[in-house]
């Protein structure tokens, strides 16, 4: 599978051009095998059809699919149930399955390498039988809770460790503290295994580029080049731009093919050295290094910043900054890049961004709150130093790169199902008279109970996942396992931050509002009719009338309305309960509004809710009001409400934004678009996800996807080709952008 | 002070410069049949009925004094039947209604009301350079209620639009000028006589005020609504010219091309539909035709609304700007 070779000197644009050509059928063809995929897009491609087999099984991020693995590949069982645990028996298979993972060379990309397979996707028996889980899971249950137990990766490694030692020197480094930490010698074992994997795995893709240059006379300089970049990789620390690139590359593959790990930190940091002693002795100019990472962002998806204050408070926005915006630009595919929006943060980097989002309409960039989330981690007690390091590495979330390990963006508590039990507690007790102050006192109660369950699924999680699935990929690249001979998730590094999140907000909060305004204000609605709607999913002509009353209260979103008060009250009761309680062993958690895609899902296992909404359809997205809270749909009001929720600690509830495209001359476009972003964060927010959608482009898509195969939207934290998504997200995507215009519109 | 007001629009970046709230008022002495806004014609609250969402419960039957509201069996069951010669829009049926199908078009809100629903979004008019536009309806129609509105504004630092038809008294206008940063002012049909027969009024007052603006010094956007049939033709085309070339320090002009919005809320109004255009597409091009041409003769032409269909393709002007040090492009 390469891209066809032509007998004339290319272009790096029309070698770009065949490059999104290829991409695009690739995604075609997963689109065609593996269904539905509501989540990153990623830079996965399939393996030769002679190797694939089709599997049932659950992403890095808790998503169920249907996968293709290697058949040629079958992990070593080290435990009666045909699963394999611990660092030794993951690192031994891991090697094994890049034994036999075919290389991937294409002539007209300036980098080696693709992946093609989940090693996850093998794991059969996830658990380890021996922890016994069941009575947490069934708490965790109670309150619909995704817990902690089982997370993989979800923290930021520190690329800069491996671009100064390489695989050779990693090697090393690990040897070197096997042979004094000898009791921690299967952690090693693990460790060592995935980097002899890791080299031979490069090895394989320089011969394969040796051996492509025979057969490609116009590309044979390039794959020369390719072999060359690579021999010296095996072992030796990247010295140019481009090897930089190539080795981000690699460790982005093999972290993505592990866990599922797409955590890339300050990729514009990183570069920038390289870039600027390539250009000084005029090896690169600024049209290769964008070619070179158009190439790697080709092949992996990672979350990354650009911009923004390093630890001395100095912004760092560089060339390099720039030139990963324009990669982005030219390729308009599915690319999960922050641009730092913040005092002192360079102006231009934040109008080139919205730029982007208002002429490619890929969702691309998404925007960041830096001052904020800084502020936010100082609360914690932390140094300002360190806050500033925090980088931007996953869907809504930063971390410290190489040193926290926080599982952010996994662990989620239904806010809903929360209200859903407490409500139903107190209609079943004959003992009260039920009222919203009981109600609400019994939700906190409840809340209490949710999150002190979440903090023993944290203390659980961190007792056992060592011995499970360690992190091997990402410990390599973090201060401190290797030396301590401890993995990530098990006192390997300095910080351990978990982020819990609520989610379903608004959900909650609307039915805060409607259950005060239409049962107990206005009377409209009894207590037993509203439990009656709820228990039978409002069926019947009065059902719905019901349910049609109780959806029309007052929302959350609307501006100083019952519901806006509902969402402070109860994002105010989270935030609370997250951040004055420690888990059992006293590791600190930190609190966030977001629910990733996992609305949809959440939403189908819930019953109806006394908003109005009916059982199984998605609860409301993230820290966002529910589409339609407004007649106007304005924008600017849901900024607002977004920025009164905030939890305040470092971690975000973003904003999603899907804007309609603008109308006027583009300048002013841009003046509104960065008004938007700016003036949300002047009001506290912390993260903008944002799309410029055609409402009619995105209805005719929502009924014949195949017919936009180039059509990218930011679901949520992420980006996808919008017709990689299941019905039910592509539904949920449109209904955020579908909202009534009032008059004058 | 109150005004009678039947919409405030947040986010709104069509009237006028930077993110604003647009203010909108009941009443207008013309009577365009492609008005956008009918509901903004009558001054009086109305009461609209959307079909679409009505659960034909009946509540609004039993609430309603008048006995206005009525339940009819059609063909496929209860359907819901409201007799607007009864109606006196008390709003019982609104207060009762659950499924949101009926509302009462049109609220008295206080100066300080309407502030507050402005002053939320103040921090996006900071950050983008808007502000507040009072337009309707039309506003001149409210000239001491848009006046105090203005105060109000200014003493908060808000950048001011008025949209106007410019249909009205020169001292409300008068009034206004000193606070008001620009005019957003209707230009719909250049022969007075086409005017009245379209707009119910001639345009002689309307031509009269702004020139009288105008040599005052006002800022002035002049907004050009093109109507298949009505005025899209070469008289008007070179009436706006002649205009554009005796006030050359305008602002600039927006040509707004006819769209069918107007139609299903005369529905839910009880009215019949005043104008029909099977396709908007033409009048689309024609637009960008005319915008084209008053562009090349030098005339300052700001965003035409019939823009919006080439969304998402790339547009020539656009170059890719760059930060310093990025040299090449491919």
């Amino acid at each position: 599978m390469s891209t066809t070779a032509v007998e004339t000197e290319l272009s790096y644009e029309e070698r770009l051009r065949l490059l999104r050509g290829m991409k695009l059928a690739q995604t075609r063809e997963k689109q065609r095998i593996r269904g539905t995929m509501d989540f990153d897009d990623h830079g996965i491609i399939l393996p030769p059809e002679d190797l694939r087999e089709t599997v049932k099984t659950i992403s890095g991020s808790g998503v169920h699919f249907t996968d293709v693995i290697l058949k040629n590949f079958r992990p070593r069982p080290n435990h009666q149930n045909g699963g394999y645990y611990g660092p030794a028996a993951c690192g031994r298979n891991f090697r094994s399955l890049l034994e036999v993972h075919p290389a991937y060379i294409d002539p007209m990309s300036s980098l080696a390498g693709a992946y093609m397979v989940n090693f996850m996707s093998y794991r059969r028996a996830h658990w380890k039988p021996e922890f016994d889980r069941e009575e947490l899971m069934a708490q965790h249950e109670r309150y619909h809770i995704v817990p902690a137990i089982g997370a993989v990766q979800h923290l930021c490694q520190d690329l800069a460790i491996g671009l100064r030692l390489g695989w050779g020197g990693l090697l090393e480094k690990v040897r070197h503290f096997r042979a004094i930490n000898v009791a921690a010698a299967e952690f090693y074992e693990g460790l060592e295994q995935v980097v002899l994997g890791t080299q031979d795995w490069i090895r394989r893709h320089a011969r394969e580029a040796r051996r492509k240059a025979q057969e490609h006379g116009p590309m044979a300089q390039n794959l020369l080049e390719i072999a060359e970049i690579n021999e010296h990789l095996i072992s030796g620390a990247p010295r140019t731009f481009r090897e930089a690139c190539q080795w981000i590359l690699w460790d982005l593959l093999i972290s993505r093919m592990y866990n599922g790990s797409g955590a890339l930190g300050r990729a514009d940091v990183l570069l920038e050295p390289y870039y600027r002693a390539d250009v000084g002795a005029g090896r690169l100019t600024d049209e290769e290094a964008v070619f070179h990472i158009a190439c790697m962002l080709l092949r992996d998806t990672p979350y990354f910043q650009l911009g923004g204050p390093d630890a001395s408070g100095r912004d760092v926005t560089g060339s390099v900054s720039f030139l990963v915006l324009e990669a982005a630009h030219r390729l308009r595919t599915p690319v999960n890049v922050g641009v730092c929006v913040g005092e002192g943060v360079d102006e231009g980097l934040l109008r080139r961004g919205v730029e982007m989002l208002v002429e490619d309409r890929c969702g691309t960039p998404k925007f960041l709150g830096v001052d904020n989330t800084i502020r936010g981690f100082v609360r914690n007690g932390f140094s300002v130093e360190l806050a500033r390091e925090r980088a931007y590495s996953g869907c809504q979330w930063s971390a410290l790169p190489g040193r926290e390990y926080a599982i952010q963006d996994i662990i989620k508590i239904n806010l809903a199902k929360v209200l859903d039990v407490a409500l139903r507690e107190m209609l079943a007790d004959g003992d009260v008279r039920p009222c919203v102050a009981e109600l609400w006192d019994r939700f906190e109660r409840h809340l209490g109970e949710a999150v002190a369950i979440t903090a023993a699924g944290i203390d659980f999680q961190y007792e056992h996942m060592h011995e499970v699935f360690p992190e091997l990929p990402l410990d390599l690249l973090c201060h401190g396992p290797i030396e301590r001979g401890l993995d990530a998730s098990h006192g390997g590094v300095e910080y351990y931050t978990f982020g819990v999140d609520g989610a379903g907000l608004a959900t909650t909060a609307d039915s805060f509002a409607s259950i005060e305004e239409r049962v107990e204000k206005e009377g409209r609605v009894s207590w037993a009719q509203l439990l009656e709607g709820l228990e039978s999913n409002w069926a019947g002509p009065e059902g719905e009338r019901v349910r049609r009353l109780m959806g029309g209260a007052a929302k959350y979103g609307a501006g100083g309305t019952t519901g806006d008060e509902w969402a402070k009250r109860i994002a105010g009761a989270f935030t609370r309960e997250v951040k004055e309680k420690r888990t059992p062993n006293g590791h600190m958690m930190l609190p966030g509004l977001f629910s990733w895609a996992l609305a949809v899902l959440m939403g189908k296992k819930l019953g109806a809710t006394p908003n109005g909404r009916r059982a199984g359809e998605p609860i409301s997205h993230g820290a966002n009001p529910n589409p339609g809270c407004r007649k106007d749909g304005a924008p600017t009001a849901i900024a607002v409400a977004v920025a009164e929720v905030q939890p305040g600690y470092g971690n975000t509830a973003p904003l999603q934004l899907d804007l309609d495209p603008c109308t006027q001359n583009s300048a002013q476009d841009i003046v509104n678009v960065m008004g938007l972003i700016r003036g949300h964060f002047d009001l506290g927010g912390t993260q903008i996800n944002a799309n410029i959608v055609d409402r009619e482009q995105i209805l005719e898509a929502s009924e014949d996807p195949g017919r936009f195969p180039e059509l990218v939207v930011r679901v949520t934290g992420f980006s996808a080709y919008f017709s990689s998504l299941s019905p039910e997200l592509r539904r949920f995507v449109v209904d955020r952008v579908i909202c009534e215009k009032g008059a004058g519109a | 002070m109150t005004g009678r007001v039947f919409d405030i629009q947040r986010f709104s970046v069509h009237d006028g410069p930077g993110i604003r709230t647009t203010v909108f008022l009941k009443g207008c002495p013309l009577n365009c049949a492609w008005c956008h806004n009918p509901e903004g014609i009558r001054a009086g609250p109305e009461l609209s009925f959307d079909r679409e969402k009505c659960l034909a419960c009946g509540e609004c039957v039993r609430a309603c004094p008048m006995a206005a509201h009525s339940l009819q069996t059609d063909g496929k069951g209860l359907a819901h039947v409201l007799d607007r010669g009864r109606c006196e829009v008390r709003g019982e049926c609104v207060s009762v209604c659950c499924s949101d199908s009926l509302e009462i078009v049109g609220r008295s809100l206080s100066v300080e009301e309407v502030m507050r629903e402005v002053m939320a979004d103040r921090v996006f008019y900071r950050q983008a350079g808007g502000g507040l536009t009072i337009s309707g309806g039309e506003p001149l129609m409210q000239a001491e209620f848009t006046a105090a509105l203005l105060v109000a504004a200014k003493k908060e630092g808000l950048h001011c639009c008025v949209e106007t038809s410019g249909f009205g008294g020169w001292e409300a206008l008068c009034r206004m000028l000193p606070l008001t940063d620009l005019f957003l002012f209707d230009w719909k049909v250049t022969e007075p006589v086409e005017h009245e027969r379209h707009t119910g009024q001639s345009n002689t007052i309307i031509a009269r005020n702004l020139r009288e603006l105008y040599a005052r010094g006002a800022r002035i956007r002049l907004q050009c609504p093109l109507i298949p049939g009505i005025n899209d033709n070469e008289g008007h085309y070179e009436g706006i010219e002649a205009l554009l070339e005796s006030m050359p320090n305008l602002d600039g002009i927006s040509i707004l091309p006819y769209h069918p919005l107007g139609t299903a809320k005369l529905e839910r109004l009880g009215r019949p539909p005043a104008f029909a255009a099977s396709t908007t597409s033409a009048i689309r091009q024609s637009a960008r035709f005319l915008a084209g041409r008053l562009a090349r003769r030098g005339f300052r032409v700001v965003g035409t609304e019939g823009d919006r269909q080439e969304g998402g393709q790339r547009r020539a002007e656009d170059g890719v700007p760059r930060r310093e040090g990025i040299k090449s492009d491919f």
